[in-house]
């Protein structure tokens, strides 16, 4: 073959180099040269022999991909992009991951801090951490829709039982991926969740033998420590995506060689004609499907972009303190259903017998519901019961929110909605010149600070929510007294609260303790109409520092 | 096709022009943040601090207004804190005293983590065996250090004015030695010369009182043990002891100069007839 000097001499420079790069792009792509890709963009017929069908036979990324696919599946119903938006996800949750693990070290004493090393020090840090945080929840939204689809379309039917068993690997992988992440930041909100999740693993029947290692096992430690961070950090940025990777490809393995499900009622009852695609309902993969697919992942990635900016935060609490545990724990949504499940039976019960049974029963389905028809009007029962478990599965994830949690007493609820030991707080928020000196009632009107009077007004409704009457306010009708056995007030109620302050007195302080911070103190106190005890004496103390940025949070 | 090429081309276009605008706030944002974090720190301090140091130190640090557990108040025996010669410079003067080559910042740090022997200053650090952990050492050493930040304690035109005393003791009001005691808890007296009636090994700064009621009168030849009391309390320089716990005493003294301004007339009668009744030997 001529050299690229011979070329030169033979053709002049310019001719040369256009050919030389028409032949480096032609290597590049396996088989389409510059006039080809032009021509794909164009929306051009092909030339003879296809040259776009040559990277699906040559290259190695293209290899795996079907070189067309069934006009009816490529457009929005049925696929609605969900297997392509989770590979998506996946991709983009390694790459945002391996940017974080960068600046990250996984122990105690150094992991938290190295998060706020990122946030603070680390260019466009808070971005990626957002973007991997929103990512790791939306991957899970978007895996579990994926599956709903599969199951509405029937997509898991013969011959494809074995890409649903695959599939329903991957949502635990997805799941038990995004958990195990939790851990890593160290804080109050990753210790606690992880703590109370992994809690049932103790009670692993029987206690003294297995719960007992299987806890070591899971925490390195009879608590939380060094060797059980090391072990969830390996967890999630080795042995999980690792299985998560090979059952990927064992899934879109599958996923080609069965080919894309058509929608179930484009074909005969029992017949499964992926793979037979007439030559007029191809649409093939390049230039069609591999645009849609660019234009796609621009798109998602400005979403995911535009959301981490402006949208959303991952949360950053204190650093973990085994000592110290946080009012209301709660679960990440996306596991709130377990801790629903929590209260309606033992654990032993939930975590060895029901979600195993259930996880069983999902894997298995396809091989067990054997029913020809993928049509909606044929698969009634099906379809109701696969409803019916989303409610119940709604209705769980309720029940494990802090919406319906165990009420601590009156006034530790209203401390807890106006300064919170961790998370947003209402009266934290209220910007530091705005926060005057002074003593305030719930509900006072600050003139000329709008902010504090908002604030003022948040801690009158929570003391409404909290209390019978307010600093000597009208008694409330609904408030009444609850009566023990013996007819001796146990304690007050109202609409809102199990448990309410009757006659409450609050107030709001606010102090200067250094030059650049002031002390807000919450009081309340309640008294027994009756007796005139003190049933109730309490205060919530909170600093609040001129730098600490808690409004724009 | 070449709608979703549109698409896809301003979508990009859009996440680096995004990008691109947010690199250039970075650098600010990036200082803000670092700013909160230490804003946070301090306040998570403040906390720690009124829980576990109020009771020696102050609520304001100050080895003033001392307050327990249950909320009563009671003397100081801890040096202040929220006090111009540790905080202010660097090094500030309590460095130099105690020949600290490190930072103030570290010099703080370590005197929280490992506390002081012989004191009754405690171990707080985990690694030494107390009950924070060292991140919690740290937010402490902030919420301290940000008292040096204030101008109004260490800002370059402060500058404490003395309330001037007569030159002698003998136009105060008659001394009750009884209240001695509790003037001798309240000013801190007993963070730098321990407790006069306790074990001298206690003072740890400032010469042990438990026997100047017999050494005042000794200490100037022709100054009477009142008129020594009565200056050295209103200005620690005209006179330094020999002896320290420490060795030498420091020159000039270390003892804080504005007694002038935080006692009445009545508490100095009081202070003098109280020391005059300490007599060891």
């Amino acid at each position: 073959m001529a050299t690229f000097y011979d070329q030169v001499r033979e053709m002049g420079l310019k001719q040369a180099t256009i050919a030389k790069t028409d032949e480096v792009v032609e290597r590049m792509t396996s088989g389409l040269n510059t006039n080809d890709i032009r021509s794909a963009l164009r929306g051009d017929a092909p030339r003879r022999p296809n040259p776009r069908l040559r990277p699906h036979a040559d290259g190695f990324w293209f290899h795996i991909r079907p070189s067309f696919y069934h006009n009816e599946v490529t457009r929005i119903y049925p696929t609605f992009r969900l297997g392509w938006l989770s590979t998506f996800m996946l991709v983009w949750e390694t790459i945002t991951g391996i940017f974080l693990m960068i600046f990250y070290t996984p122990r105690p004493g150094t992991a938290y801090s190295d998060i706020w090393n990122i946030l603070t020090n680390v260019p466009l840090g808070e971005l990626m951490r957002d973007l991997h945080r929103l990512g790791a929840e939306i991957m899970v939204l978007v895996v579990a829709l994926h599956m709903l689809r599969t199951f509405i379309t029937g997509s898991y039917k013969y011959p494809r039982q074995f890409t649903w068993l695959t599939g329903m690997l991957l949502l635990v992988l997805t799941l038990v991926l995004s958990f195990s992440g939790y851990l890593l930041p160290w804080d109050q909100l990753a210790y606690w969740a992880v703590t109370v999740a992994v809690s049932a693993v103790e009670a692993s029947p029987p206690a003294d033998i297995v719960g007992k290692n299987l806890n070591l096992i899971v925490r390195g430690a009879p608590t939380f420590g060094p060797g059980g961070l090391l072990r969830w950090y390996l967890l999630h940025v080795l042995v999980l995506p690792l299985l998560a990777g090979v059952f990927f490809f064992v899934h879109y393995y599958k996923v080609v060689l069965h080919g894309h499900s058509l929608p179930p009622g484009r074909e005969k009852i029992g017949e499964d004609t992926a793979k037979r695609v007439p030559k007029t309902d191809r649409t093939y993969f390049i230039p069609d499907l591999f645009t849609s697919e660019l234009m796609w992942t621009a798109l998602a990635t400005l979403l995911l972009i535009v959301g981490a900016l402006w949208f959303y935060s991952a949360p950053l609490e204190s650093q973990a303190n085994p000592l110290d545990t946080p009012l209301h724990v709660v679960a990440p949504w996306y596991l709130a259903w377990s801790q629903g499940w929590l209260k309606l039976a033992d654990k032993v019960l939930i975590a060895f017998i029901f979600i195993p049974a259930l996880a069983v029963a999902f894997f298995v389905m396809p091989y067990i519901e054997v029913g020809k028809s993928r049509r909606y009007a044929d698969r009634r029962v099906g379809l109701s019961v696969s409803m019916l478990f989303i409610a119940f599965m709604l209705v769980s994830n309720w029940m494990g929110s802090p919406e319906y949690r165990v009420e601590s007493s009156p006034d530790q609820e209203v401390f807890q909605e106006l300064l919170p030991q961790e998370g947003h707080s209402i009266m934290l928020s209220v910007p530091y010149e705005a926060l005057e000196l002074g003593t305030f009632g719930p509900g006072e009107e600050v003139p000329g600070n709008p902010e504090l009077t908002v604030a003022l007004e948040e801690f009158e409704a929570a003391m409404n929510r909290h209390s019978c009457n307010v600093n000597g306010d009208r008694w409330k009708d609904e408030c009444k007294p609850i009566l023990d056995d013996e007819g001796n007030v146990e304690r007050y109620a109202n609409t809102f609260a199990a448990e309410a302050m009757p006659d409450a007195e609050a107030q709001l302080v606010i102090e200067q303790v250094q030059h650049n911070m002031k002390q807000l103190t919450l009081q309340a106190r309640a008294e027994d109409p009756e007796s005139g005890d003190a049933l109730v004496d309490t205060n919530k103390i909170a600093f609040r520092h001129i730098d600490s940025r808690y409004e724009v949070e | 096709m070449q709608v979703k090429v549109v698409i896809g081309t301003i979508a990009f276009m859009l996440v680096m022009i995004i990008l691109g605008v947010a690199a250039l706030f970075e650098p600010a944002e990036l200082a803000e943040k670092t700013d909160a974090l230490l804003g946070r720190q301090i306040e998570k301090g403040a906390a720690l601090f009124s829980a576990s140091c109020v009771e020696c130190h102050g609520v304001e640090g100050k080895a003033q207004k001392c307050v327990d557990f249950a909320g009563e108040e009671k003397g100081c025996v801890g040096l202040p804190l929220n006090h111009a010669p540790l905080l202010c410079g660097e090094p500030s003067e309590r460095l130099l005293q105690v020949g600290w080559e490190s930072s103030k910042a570290h010099f703080i740090n370590q005197t929280i983590a490992a506390g002081r022997t012989g004191t009754l200053m405690p171990v707080w650090s985990e690694s030494f065996g107390g009950p924070l952990g060292d991140h919690e050492v740290e937010q402490l050493t902030n919420f301290v250090l940000n008292w040096g930040e204030d101008p109004a304690l260490c800002g370059e035109d402060v500058v404490v004015e003395i309330v001037e005393w007569p030159e002698s003791w003998e136009d105060l009001p008659e001394g009750d030695a009884a209240n001695g005691p509790d003037l001798y808890q309240s000013n801190g007296c007993n963070a730098c010369h321990g407790d006069p009636a306790g074990d001298p090994a206690l003072a740890v700064v400032g010469p042990w009182l438990g026997n100047i009621g017999n050494d005042a009168g000794d200490r100037v030849p022709g100054q009477s043990a009142e008129q020594y009391i009565y200056e050295s309390i209103l200005n620690p320089d005209a006179f330094i002891a020999a002896e320290c716990p420490n060795g030498p005493c420091a020159e000039p003294s270390v003892m804080r100069k504005d007694y002038g301004n935080v006692l009445s007339e009545q508490d100095m009668a009081d202070l003098i007839a109280y020391y005059l009744t300490l007599q060891s030997e």
